[in-house]
């Protein structure tokens, strides 16, 4: 018997911009053979807001509030890693107790991006109920920040020299209260998802990405860690206080979705972990060293990182040491180098699983075109 | 590796091709002399055996008005070590070697840099609108003297 062959053509779909599982505005043109892609290519630019030039315009402490929208689910990294790189500049020394409260804050910064990405990533993959559970404990951070700064995203709270404010009276309580239930919560997070088979299926063995690819790429973060590298910038290239808290940097070998979430799951118990640390240690004293609102950095130029919940977020900037303003700011995130990884590993997948892969690499858009 | 022993090792293995800038005194900076050594230098630190700089942080362009700088922030993971280097072009025909053979991820940074610099990059694969609108004819917003239409400026403080 014979069969006739069938003629095929390649064919081109449009993935985005409005997309709801590109968390931003993100376009994939995706070339598919039948069900398959073949080529991917990610059209970005979207959400450009011209960040490093508006920088420009701005004294240092104006720049903050800008920083604030580079990656507004971590804010407080944005604030930290901009009012480190100044102080390294400018050699200024911070108060004992605005190290500690920065670190509280980062940390419970980086809970609540990994829990809104715990929430999207099974809304992503069509599980809802996580999606409600993530956003009760998240609501309970974000009224922690509020009652501290007065704001729930954009916190404008690590300034140049310490914090703008003191933690109020009920503040300690209430995190005491939250890290108490966390771990137990942390528990029904993995109970509901880590035996599903549904989730599973669509999790082990997709996207895996090769520790030589992800190095190649420049990933950074969890994603990297999944992939088998131990590499964590709070413990490698201890900024702040890291150097004084005990934690574990959880590492996984697959390299593929699940890893990557079987990796933020556990760093969310580490995060507890620290900032318990941090409470029993926080000293009284200042929470700021005096700058001037108009003062100049003396000449010369600075390329300075943490590590963010999505990976190395680095701030360059250059001082000229005779205007008020930064000469040059460059702003690196983590999803931006995540982005451009993506069209190797979805090769070969199905449309399904370019959002499961998008969504186990964390990307925002915003901190990709600033 | 420590600071100062890779600062020394540094300038001992590539002698008179670079010099260590005074402006990095918190982080080093080496300042590479010829600009067509880019190349050659990124694949000498990515494969020597102590340095093993397979981390590309970010490239970044400055324009200083007379003249261009290009920086390379890079670090190495397995080494635990992290320096920048940079490299001085004229400003009336920037123009660079593409590092994606030594690291892949430089794609999309020297894009941008072609992009919001207007600095050329050599050997690149895919030098097409980035950030900006398809249909942009404005030039290269990044530069120093570039002004929109209707940019108004800070007052000075």
């Amino acid at each position: 018997m014979t069969t006739k062959k069938l003629h095929t053509e390649e064919f081109t779909v449009n993935m985005g911009p409005h997309h709801p599982s590109t968390h931003g505005v993100c376009r994939f043109k995706l070339t598919m053979d039948g069900e398959v892609i073949v080529k991917a290519e990610p059209v970005i630019g979207y959400l450009h807001r011209a960040l490093e030039k508006i920088c420009e315009n701005r004294t240092y402490p104006q720049c903050i509030p800008v920083m604030d929208r580079f990656e507004y689910c971590t804010s407080m990294s944005c604030n930290m890693v901009f009012a480190l790189a100044v102080e390294k500049l400018a050699k200024i020394e911070v108060p004992e107790r605005a190290e500690y409260l920065r670190v509280i804050m980062l940390e419970l910064n980086r809970i609540a991006s990994h829990l809104i990405w715990y929430g999207t990533t099974c809304l992503d993959l069509g599980a809802l109920t996580p999606f409600l559970y993530a956003f009760r404990e998240r609501e309970d951070i974000l009224d922690l920040f509020e009652m501290t700064c007065g704001q729930r995203l954009t916190y404008n709270y690590i300034r140049i020299g310490g914090v703008s404010r003191d933690i109020p009276e009920p503040f300690l309580p209430k995190l005491r209260k939250f890290l108490d239930e966390f771990d137990a919560r942390v528990d029904d997070y993995e109970a509901l998802l880590n035996g599903n088979p549904i989730f599973i299926t669509r999790n082990k063995e997709i996207g895996v990405m090769s520790k030589e690819l992800a190095l190649a790429y420049g990933v950074s973060g969890p994603a990297l860690r999944a992939s088998g590298v131990r590499h964590d910038l709070r413990r490698d290239d201890p900024y702040s206080i890291y150097d004084r808290f005990k934690f574990n940097i959880p590492v996984y070998h697959g390299g593929d979705c699940f890893d990557r979430y079987m990796v933020r799951m556990q760093e969310m118990r580490e995060s507890a972990k620290i900032v318990r640390q941090a409470l029993d240690q926080l000293p009284e004293g200042e929470i700021s060293t005096r700058v001037s609102p108009a003062f100049k950095a003396k000449e010369g130029e600075l390329y300075s990182r943490i590590e963010n919940s999505r990976g190395e977020m680095g701030v360059y900037i250059k001082a000229d040491g005779k205007e008020k303003k930064p000469y040059r700011v460059k702003m690196r995130g983590g999803s931006f180098n995540q982005l451009m990884v993506m069209p190797e590993l979805v090769i070969g997948h199905k449309i399904a699983d370019v959002v499961a892969i998008m969504a186990s690499l964390d990307i925002i858009m915003p901190e990709v075109d600033r | 590796m420590k600071r100062e022993k890779l600062v020394e090792y540094i300038q001992e293995k590539f002698g008179d091709r670079i010099e260590l800038l005074e402006s990095g005194a918190v982080e080093p900076i080496f300042l590479i002399k010829n600009k067509d050594d880019v190349f050659g230098f990124c694949k000498e630190i990515r494969d020597d055996l102590k340095l093993q700089v397979e981390f590309l942080c970010a490239i970044t362009a400055v324009d200083n008005s007379d003249n261009f700088e290009v920086i390379y922030s890079v670090a190495s993971v397995s080494k635990i070590h992290r320096f920048d280097f940079k490299v001085v072009l004229d400003h009336d025909n920037p123009e660079i070697d593409s590092v994606i053979e030594v690291w892949t991820g430089a794609n999309w940074y020297e894009r941008e840099i072609w992009e919001l610099y207007g600095i050329n990059v050599k050997n690149h694969p895919n030098l097409s609108r980035f950030l900006l609108p398809d249909d942009w004819n404005q030039g290269h917003p990044m530069r120093r003297d570039w002004d929109a239409p209707d940019f108004k400026r800070m007052p000075d403080l």
